[in-house]
């Protein structure tokens, strides 16, 4: 069962969900070609059919638009939070779960992507440390994190075949709006792969080495790619949420003192 | 007027002049409003007040400082200095990218930290003019819509707005109430203490027409006001460089 913010109060406190799920996206240049809010557009359908398809009563809340798009502060559309202020957003948010009894959360970080696995993510970074000092704050509270282009790994690249330099309006985010809002998406934008690039992420501005706004191939995407990858994610990301509550619920039963 | 569904291309060619930054809650509505209705409620208004003034429509915030609720289910909050916090890095976001003028709509009562933060960032950036409406600003020539008026929660005028835009959403069995205390009793006690319904006003004389007459009328004013004061507090910070 589903309660979102569309449902009142009374109906989410008679439900009782056990579940929450909280994505994080971000509004920030996405080359010439995608809006500014793509991957909020993207993680509003995601988020919602992951929701759909855990089992139990799932609370769905809407997605957190701001995330940390410092690498792109400066461009049109850009709008951006530094990496304290969205912890402290994302914090809370749980804390206020908590307080109503609802002790599984499911953060659902931006995209990620092929390049990451679930220990570091690709974006909005500070979601990682955040998460982990909900959980020792909050014994009581089981707080986990996902990248859904992640947990999807090595299937993705079969759908994606540009996944290996994916990594900012791409072929994978352009082919997900041709799918979810193909009117949004103007041109094909501009192929774009240098040597190097996530490694002067911490260094330098994005334009610096990806001066298009793109980093990977779009001219590659196309809607029915969206929909294949969009498919695998949902089904991967549900996957990872329930396998990790199930560990975590045997695991935490230790008792160390 | 341009938002998050344009490209960052789109909108540095148009380059508005304006930029609009929303502010909703996701809390308690008593029995027949959703948990969204300020983040909804807000969202409408700003995308046509952007569509009057052809401004940047910044992606709304959905939540804020919605504890005055306390843990009634489906409520989330920001704490006070996140909000803050929040407003602050939109504003230097915007400014980044050229924007000088910047208009907040707030779309929940509880925000008390807005008018301190939208104070610290214009009298520190005084090339950035930061505009926040009054909420409840009426003008002598508003059409008298109401039947009890608007007040504070869940009650004639937001039931009015969401059976407009939302007309699925709301639910039945609406409770008025009037708590025998001011409102700074919001302060002291959570609104389910004070009210066990959840309602602050007169829902029940909500109509889908009072919101549609509210709509307009609202986004008239905040348009005009924005216009007007835009243009007074550019005329006072230049009158003030100019001096020796």
């Amino acid at each position: 069962m589903l309660l979102d913010y569309q449902n009142t109060s009374f109906e989410v406190k008679a439900a009782r969900p056990e579940i929450a799920v909280l994505p994080i996206g971000a509004t920030q240049q996405c080359g010439d070609h995608l809006p500014v809010g793509s991957m909020n557009i993207i993680l509003d359908e995601l988020s919602r059919r992951v929701a759909q398809k855990l089992s139990g009563t799932v609370y769905l809340l809407p997605t957190m638009p701001l995330g940390t798009s410092g690498l792109h502060m400066g461009k049109p559309g850009t709008v951006a939070l530094e990496w304290s202020t969205l912890m402290d957003v994302v914090y809370d948010l749980v804390e206020s779960l908590v307080a109503q009894r609802i002790h599984q959360v499911a953060v659902i970080n931006g995209l990620g992507g092929v390049t990451e696995t679930t220990v570091r993510p690709r974006e909005n970074y500070i979601i990682k440390t955040t998460v982990r000092q909900l959980n020792y704050d909050f014994p009581q509270l089981d707080a986990i994190w996902v990248q859904p282009f992640t947990v999807a790994g090595q299937q993705l690249e079969q759908i994606i075949e540009s996944a290996r330099v994916d990594l900012h309006a791409g072929e994978l985010a352009t082919s997900l709006l041709l799918y979810l809002a193909p009117e949004t998406v103007k041109g094909k934008g501009v192929d774009h792969v240098p040597a190097a690039a996530q490694e002067y992420w911490d260094y330098v501005p994005f334009d610096q080495l990806c001066p298009d706004g793109v980093c990977g191939r779009p001219g590659l995407a196309s809607a029915e790619k969206g929909e294949q990858a969009m498919q695998l994610a949902v089904r991967e990301t549900v996957t990872y949420i329930e396998e990790s509550f199930a560990h975590l619920a045997t695991m935490k039963r230790r008792l160390y003192y | 007027m341009l938002d998050a569904y344009n490209t960052s291309k789109e909108i540095g060619e148009a380059a508005p002049e304006i930029a609009i930054f929303a502010i909703g809650a996701i809390e308690q509505h008593s029995v027949h409003l959703p948990l969204g209705t300020d983040w909804l409620g807000i969202a409408d208004l700003a995308q046509r007040v952007a569509a009057e003034l052809d401004a940047f429509l910044a992606t709304p915030l959905p939540f804020s400082m919605s504890q005055c609720h306390g843990p009634m289910a489906g409520t989330v909050w920001l704490k006070p200095k996140t909000l803050a916090a929040v407003l602050r890095d939109v504003a230097h976001s915007l400014f980044a990218q050229g924007f000088r003028k910047v208009l907040v709509l707030n779309g929940h009562g509880g925000n008390f930290v807005l008018e301190a933060e939208i104070r610290r960032i214009n009298l520190s950036n005084p090339d950035l003019i930061l505009l926040m409406p009054p909420i409840f600003a009426r003008h002598p020539d508003d059409p008298v819509i109401w039947d009890k008026g608007p007040d504070v929660h869940a009650e004639e005028a937001e039931t009015s707005h969401q059976l407009f835009i939302n007309p699925h959403n709301v639910k039945s069995g609406r409770v008025d109430y009037l708590p025998p205390v001011g409102r700074e009793f919001l302060d002291y006690a959570y609104m389910g203490f004070i009210s066990e319904h959840g309602a602050w006003g007169h829902p029940s004389y909500g109509t889908a027409e009072k919101g549609e007459k509210f709509v307009a009328f609202r986004v008239k004013l905040i348009a005009e006001w924005a216009r007007q004061t835009f243009a007074r507090v550019e005329d006072l910070r230049q009158a003030r460089g100019g001096e020796a």
